[in-house]
């Protein structure tokens, strides 16, 4: 065996740490090649149509909907509860989610009030949601707010709380005051954390539609699928779902986009 | 559950060997039972299938059922589909009409009905639309009634009422709000005017003083609420086993409604042959206590018959709403062959 001559050896770089490139095709390749299984599946008689409609009966759903016209009329409605329950959510998720990452008696009493009301399941609230608020929008903007505001204030406490220390001590002694730490060093450390939540509680909101649409909603797509679901229509209430799924999918590449541009100074 | 139910109906088992004669080739048959699964729900209206599991009609028919219980209407037909219970009996929906013109269940009994004189489903009005007028069924015209979902059993019946009392269903503003829970939550908060009910639900609302109960939509317009139904396979391969599961069905409908289903010659209601006995049984299937099982004992006709013309009417309300695909031929979800005597066909 011949020895490469001594220090000239070229030594490959080993530091990519997991870098994960862009592959931008595998993923409509891979969504493309299932549908495609499924078609096949269902021409060939292998799935029967009671069980699971194939995917033209889908797309044939998608054209009765446009062609009623009605397909903007619950895009609309869910996207307007939607977009409301998720920004009062949000902010409110925010501001407490801030004063219990900054002040210790905010934590103290935040964080058992948050573990204790978290875990409530919406649905179950309805009754009483229906009693206080009626049936109109509130109701159900509510359903979505509540969702989205415990997760994001957990995620911005936990964020605050990832914030590494050193670099607000350095702060601290290097004399800035209280609030330059905080708009210099918490507020962009904590972000990233905060973004990760807001992904989070976008697909809760997504998913909290067909709950906020159980009550009184002609209109919407989780009122859709319910009435879909009720009747056993079910390449209604897939195209429902697509649509759902749809929007989770728009909603991920905003953020992501959103995310790439806050955090551009990484 | 099953081992409790085998357990329970032992008793009445042994007493029928000592006093029939025939207890030996029964005994036989028995040893050979043919296993079958029937998906129902823990309601009142489900009392013939606890009563022939429990008094052992299934086991002299030789079959040894299994009771699948669900939690929602919707789950049974599917549960039939799917081939988890080989026979179902709940409400009949929308759902319902759509999975069996695909293929799906067939009918093949009655179930409950809503009945002239037997108070099962309640027509509500809040205490407010009762003061400003809402006094009887045909005043819902142009009201806000609560309903669970498109398609429901109470979705149907105001449908029906609507068609009984001359007003159009497009005047009525449907809120669907999924669940009894809610429906009830709504009507006590005022969001709606009236609404569709379970006498056990609008009983204790009334006494509440949140509304008053109106009327009876077996009063104003009876129809048939629930039937036994199965998959079209079960029919082509297994026919001797649904001829056997209806009779013994059929046999404790007939001693259901003897029980339960009496009137005096006032109207009101009295106690037939058996009713303790019976309460029991069904009360220990409901897990529930008797005295409320009491007051949700619906209408069952007592040979199994069905309101044919009704399910016609209901396809085609669906089909007139565009609920249901307007392909479905009403007379196919229906098998007209297993019970004698189903009344008001079509011509």
């Amino acid at each position: 065996m011949a020895e490469p001559p001594r220090g000239e050896r070229a030594v490959p770089f080993r530091g990519h740490g997991f870098v994960l490139a862009r592959r931008r095709f595998a993923a409509p390749l891979f969504f493309f090649g299932m549908i495609a299984l499924w078609q096949v599946a269902c021409d060939r008689g292998w799935i029967s149509p009671l069980f699971l409609p194939s995917p033209y009966a889908v797309l044939l759903a998608f054209r009765e909907l446009i062609e009623a016209g009605t397909l903007a009329r619950h895009l609309g409605e869910s996207l307007f509860r939607m977009g409301l329950g998720w920004l009062f959510g949000t902010i409110a998720g925010l501001f407490v989610g801030f004063l219990m990452g900054i002040f210790s008696l905010s934590r103290a009493i935040g964080q058992p009030v948050v573990s204790a009301l978290f875990p409530i399941p919406k649905i179950a609230l309805l009754p009483l949601l229906i009693l206080w608020l009626g049936i109109g929008e509130a109701s159900k903007v509510t359903t979505i707010v509540l969702g989205v505001f415990f997760p994001t204030a957990i995620a911005t406490y936990s964020a605050i709380d990832n914030v590494p220390r050193n670099l607000i001590r350095m702060a601290q002694s290097f004399g800035l005051p209280w609030n330059a730490v905080l708009r210099k060093i918490v507020l962009p450390g904590a972000l990233p954390g905060i973004l990760a939540g807001f992904r989070i509680s976008v697909s809760i909101a997504l998913l909290l539609l067909t709950a906020a649409e159980m009550v009184g909603a002609e209109y919407g797509i989780g009122a859709f699928i319910l009435t879909a679901g009720n009747l056993m229509l079910t390449d209604q209430l897939l195209a429902g779902v697509v649509m759902l799924s749809a929007l989770g999918l728009g909603f991920g590449t905003l953020l992501a986009r959103l995310e790439r541009w806050l955090l551009r100074w990484r | 559950m099953r081992r409790r139910v085998l357990l329970g109906s032992l008793p009445a088992a042994a007493a029928y060997s000592v006093l029939s004669p025939l207890a030996l080739p029964r005994a036989a048959r028995a040893q050979a039972a043919t296993k079958t699964t029937v998906g129902l729900l823990r309601l009142a209206s489900s009392a013939p299938v606890f009563i022939a599991q429990e008094k052992g009609y299934f086991r002299e028919a030789g079959l040894d059922v299994e009771l699948k219980i669900f939690t929602a209407a919707a789950q049974v037909p599917n549960a039939v589909v799917s081939g988890d219970a080989e026979f179902g009996v709940t409400g009949l929906t929308a759902g319902f009409y759509n999975l069996s013109g695909r293929g799906g269940p067939v009918i093949i009994a009655a179930q409950s009905r809503d009945e002239k004189g037997f108070q099962l489903s309640a027509i509500m009005a809040t205490r407010a639309a009762y003061d400003a007028g809402l006094r009887s069924a045909a005043d819902l015209r142009g009201k806000r009634i609560a309903n669970t979902t498109a398609g429901s059993t109470f979705h149907y019946m105001i449908g029906r009422l609507a068609q009984a009392k001359n007003f159009p269903l497009s005047s009525v503003t449907l809120v669907n709000l999924q669940t009894l829970p809610n429906m009830a939550s709504a009507f006590k908060g005022g969001q709606v005017d009236a609404m569709i009910v379970p006498a056990t639900v609008a009983r204790p609302i009334e006494a509440e003083g949140a509304g008053r109960i109106i009327g009876w939509v077996g009063d104003e317009a009876p129809w048939q609420l629930g039937a036994l139904f199965t998959a079209p396979r079960m029919i082509a391969e297994k026919r001797p086993t649904v001829e056997r599961f209806v009779r013994a069905y059929v046999r404790a409908c007939g001693e259901y409604h003897a029980a339960f289903n009496q009137r005096d010659a006032a109207g009101n209601a009295t106690k037939g042959p058996g009713y303790d006995a019976l309460l029991g049984i069904v009360a220990k299937a409901m897990q529930q206590p008797p005295e409320r099982v009491a007051g949700s004992l619906a209408y069952i006709d007592p040979q199994g018959r069905l309101d044919v013309g009704d399910v016609h009417n209901q396809v085609r309300l669906w089909q007139s709403l565009g609920l249901v695909a307007a392909n479905v031929n009403p007379a196919s979800t229906i098998d007209l062959g297993f019970v004698q005597g189903h009344f008001n066909l079509p011509r």
